[in-house]
């Protein structure tokens, strides 16, 4: 210890130089901004671009880099001795004005917002989007089963998380708490979330949050490079493969273009004692991106495609509330669902799913003061679910197959700073029609939706303020193909709004309020939804009547980033008026499969509260502790009851170990993390659903089956990097559920069946692949 | 400059429009396939030709509308009846018969019988072609005048997994019906 202190002491005299370039443009960017937070080091460059720093302690570290017009970078150097190192920045006055400003406080706003980019990500790589983005804190899945996550923030899911990819709102069956969002994670290389309703920039219904899918940004310097990802995985042998290839014009220096493909495959996923037979997944999916540009205008053409059919676990798949309750009453899957070994095969049931995303963008300077983009999307959402197969001679066809067609058009306007306001304003308009084939679940619908808004911010000094205004429009048209009920059409119109402040009370200090008032109309499975959801043994009815939600929510988030401490902590509360929630009624509904379990649609006040944490501590150059919370509240303001299905407590924490550079091997590391999540006990305390209990006797209660006990997972994640003279290549190891603890999880639907997954060792390797003809 | 911005903007709209025009019809909603509508039991008096029917109706399936037929089973006391069962897909025109289908899958199906609260014990279940109990032909046998009780009926599917003295809880359930029962 003593040695490294020393060590410490003895590097502090390194010397970090170099120019700030405009990667467009090549001239020099004077008054640009090169930050190290963790050495909280800030120095402009002068009016050629240079900078220089000295004085800098031996270690690795983020550098960011900012200037006004252009959209920051944060690269991760390695201080061993003086550095020279020059940085091109993408001149883009506010080119990613859709993405949002965010919370840190390099990038000054007002949202509350943390996002997972660099090395998080690389050790997060061959996961699907939900999984990955509950590194962050406030931040768990609603899961289903080994394969499907989907992002809760802030206890909130599904129509009340908005996930915008590449910049555009993602429209597929997003409804079904069993409906993972149609992403490839490998095409974004930063994951970003928005908490709460802080940011009204892509729609009031965001009530639970924004998460934002990046990809970066196109290449700006002339040549060809790539990239090539693998992760292999031990628990379910799933293998993952995507690359990216990417090229700017030497001849014409505005055109850039970018190819991206993703394979994925995994076969059935082994709990400590038996595998859970069928749970594999198959995932192809490619995009492709080209962009002209010159300083003044520009155009963009982005399109995706992704598939993904994802096997339901045998043991899961039930007929009849008794089927279920007989699941429940045995504990663990029957005998020839757990003697099942492993195989790559799916069987019915499974799930198939494609969306595919085209986007054409086209921006242009208004003079010196601003930018006018407009965005043109398509979206197609097509999903397949596929029950038991009845007979052998049964036709092979899906029992629910939905197709859901979305043409949006934004219209944008970004000014840029004109004395200390900057903001945007745009209007935007999106037009959908969903038909199903087979099963009602869901009428066939078309929906209409139109909203325009304006956000201002104002910086002056230490102070930023912003506020937002938004009206919105939605109508549902057309339903038909319902069983003979025949629905009006409705239409929604209303305001929401946001204000926040942010106060940097000294250097690396932050606090940011904010507050706001969203609401969300009522969504088509919400209103109508009246059928057999695929697999889980109820039915759902919708209600026509429903009436929008409201949320009125304020946060309070604090940021230091002082010495050896980098701590994020949030508190959040949240007043919802008429939540729109599924509950049970009694009796079920009679069928000839038997008794169902039925739930309605319903409203009720709703307040809920809670507490997002993190916090790291660098103790020397080698070790570095983390610590993260993230706890919520949710009660119904009528019944004074709890709300159903809320994450438990959960915290983490993990100390990371640096081992330096050794010869070729750069920034190795290594860093156990163990995770306790406690047992969920505040559940309504009673209900609609009678359960019998061990000794005979039979009780209403809320839930088949109480949540199940706390549990504590120890993890371990290394990574380092061989640097030869020409090829670097990093590798990333992970360990998760290290010890093989059998353990349910309360937001995985499938905890009434099985256990979750065993021991899972992944390995990820990331090549970049740069030619040395570099310019 | 500003020509060339809604060159540009023209561009994008034919795109898009050329994009939304590739999108075809939906096509009308199709039945789901292989719905059980109907159970039906066909009852026969031994040494009789006299016969009756039960029937459960639920006309579009589990969901949507509440079932629309449930009759209840009515037979003599002290006599024995041969019963047939089946199960149809009357949600279809014509009706599909998805009895043949159990049959050709016999050795993956299972019909169970649990008379409660009503003098009848149900025996001589038919089998599949490996000896198994089948069920789709049974042997009713009729005590004192009781009831009302109920009858369950339930089509287990167990792919695989069928062995010759199964509970009822095995496999999952594709149809399970009671029926009030009484012998008058």
């Amino acid at each position: 210890m003593g040695g490294s202190i020393a060590q410490v002491l003895g590097q502090c005299t390194l010397v970090f130089s170099g120019k700030v370039i405009d990667a467009d443009t090549r001239l020099p960017l004077s008054g640009a901004l090169v930050q190290i937070p963790a050495l909280k080091i800030s120095k402009a460059t002068d009016a050629d671009g240079n900078f220089k720093i000295a004085g800098i302690c031996a270690g690795n570290y983020d550098v960011n880099i900012s200037h006004v017009s252009c959209t920051p970078i944060t690269e991760h150097l390695h201080f061993k001795d003086d550095i020279k190192h020059n940085f091109f920045l993408p001149h883009t006055s506010n080119e990613l004005a859709d993405v949002t400003v965010r919370g840190t406080i390099s990038t000054k706003g007002a949202a509350i917002s943390q996002d997972i980019k660099g090395k998080e990500l690389e050790a997060l790589r061959g996961l699907s989007l939900g999984e990955s983005l509950q590194k962050i804190t406030g931040v768990s899945v609603l899961q289903t089963g080994s394969n499907i996550y989907k992002p809760v923030i802030h206890g909130l899911h599904s129509n009340r998380v908005l996930i915008l990819n590449n910049g555009i709102r993602q429209e597929g069956q997003q409804w079904g708490s069993e409906h993972a969002p149609e992403i490839d994670p490998y095409v974004a290389n930063r994951l970003s979330v928005v908490k709460g309703a802080s940011t009204i920039r892509y729609g009031g219904d965001a009530i639970g949050g924004v998460v934002l899918v990046e990809p970066k940004l196109l290449r700006s310097v002339p040549g060809v490079s790539g990239e090539l990802n693998i992760a292999a995985f031990s628990n379910n042998r799933q293998g993952t493969l995507s690359g990216i290839i990417e090229g700017n014009s030497k001849r014409n220096n505005a055109f850039s273009w970018r190819l991206q493909g993703t394979v994925k495959r995994g076969g059935n996923a082994k709990t400590p004692n038996y595998w859970l037979a069928n749970s594999g997944n198959e995932e192809f999916n490619g995009s492709a991106a080209m962009g002209w540009r010159s300083a003044k205008k520009g155009l963009e053409f982005f399109y995706s495609i992704f598939n993904t059919k994802l096997a339901i676990f045998s043991g899961s798949h039930i007929g009849n509330v008794t089927d279920l309750m007989q699941a429940i009453s045995s504990k663990e899957p029957p005998d020839y669902i757990r003697n099942v070994g492993f195989t790559y095969r799916i069987n019915r049931p499974y799930q198939q799913v494609q969306h595919q995303l085209m986007k054409v963008k086209a921006f242009r300077n208004t003079g010196d003061v601003g930018k006018l983009n407009m965005i043109l999307s398509l979206q197609h959402n097509w999903r397949r679910e596929y029950d038991v197969r009845r007979f052998q001679s049964s036709a092979n066809v899906p029992q629910l197959d939905l197709k859901m067609t979305t043409l949006g058009t934004d219209l944008i306007w970004d000014h840029f700073n004109t004395g200390h306001f900057r903001g945007t304003a745009g209007i935007t308009g999106s037009y959908q029609r969903n038909s199903y084939e087979y099963r009602l679940f869901i009428p066939n619908y078309e929906a209409l939706n139109f909203g325009a808004f304006v956000v201002e911010k104002w910086n002056y000094k230490k102070w930023l303020i912003e506020g937002g205004l938004r009206f919105d429009h939605r109508s549902m048209l057309n339903t038909n193909s319902n069983g003979g009920i025949q629905y009006p059409d409705r239409r929604f119109n209303n305001v929401s709004g946001n204000t926040g402040i942010s106060y940097e009370a000294a250097d690396g200090l932050q606090f940011t309020i904010n507050a706001s008032t969203a609401w969300r109309a009522p969504q088509v499975n919400e209103l109508y939804s009246d059928g057999l959801h695929h697999g889980s043994a109820r039915i759902e009815k919708g209600d026509a009547n429903l009436q929008p939600e409201r949320s009125n929510s304020i946060l309070f988030n604090t940021i230091l980033n002082k010495g050896r401490w980098h701590i994020d902590a949030g508190v959040y509360i949240k007043r919802i008026d008429g939540f729109i929630y599924l509950f049970p009624i009694f009796p079920p509904e009679l069928t000839i499969r038997g008794a169902f379990p039925t739930f309605r649609f319903g409203q009720a006040p709703v307040a809920m509260h809670g507490f997002d944490l993190s916090a790291a501590y660098t103790i020397s150059s080698h070790f570095q502790v983390d610590a993260k919370s993230s706890i919520v509240r949710a009660k119904n303001r009528n019944t004074k009851e709890w709300m159903i299905q809320m994450p438990a407590d959960r915290y983490e924490a993990g100390i990371q170990y640096s081992l330096g550079d050794f010869k070729k091997w750069k920034e190795t590391y290594i860093k156990p993390t163990v995770q306790y999540v406690s047992r969920q006990t505040r559940v309504p305390a009673t209900g609609n659903i009678p359960v019998m209990k061990p000794d005979g006797s039979t009780a209403m209660e809320s839930d088949y089956l109480m949540p199940p006990s706390a549990y504590t997972l120890l993890g371990l994640e290394a990574g380092t990097i061989l640097q030869t003279k020409h090829q670097k290549i990093q590798f990333t190891l992970t360990v998760s559920n290290a010890l093989n603890v059998v353990y349910r999880e309360y937001m995985n639907a499938f905890r009434y069946f099985s256990d979750e997954m065993g021991r899972n060792i992944g390995l990820k390797i990331k090549i970049p692949i740069e030619p040395k003809t570099k310019s | 400059m500003k020509k060339q911005l809604s060159y540009w903007m023209a561009a994008l709209m034919v795109v898009t429009f050329v994009a939304t025009g590739c999108k075809k019809d939906p096509k009308g909603p199709e039945n789901e396939e292989e719905l059980i509508t109907t159970l039906k039991l066909t009852f026969t008096e031994v040494g009789g030709t006299a016969t009756s029917t039960v029937t459960f109706k639920d006309a579009d399936g589990p969901g949507g509308n509440a079932p629309t037929q449930n009759e209840q089973i009515v037979l003599a006391p002290n006599k024995q009846y041969n019963c047939t069962v089946q199960v149809l897909d009357e949600s279809k025109s014509p009706a599909v018969d998805i009895t043949t289908e159990v049959i050709a899958e016999a050795n993956d199906h299972q019909f169970y019988y649990e008379p409660t609260g009503v003098n009848i014990t149900v025996t001589g279940l038919n089998t599949d072609p490996n000896g198994r109990p089948l069920g789709v032909t049974s042997r009713w046998n009729c005590g004192a005048v009781s009831g009302p009780g109920t009858v369950k009926v339930t089509l287990k599917h167990k792919p695989g997994a069928k062995g010759s003295s199964d509970p009822v809880t095995l496999g999952e359930t594709d149809v399970e019906v009671t029926f009030a029962a009484r012998i008058q």
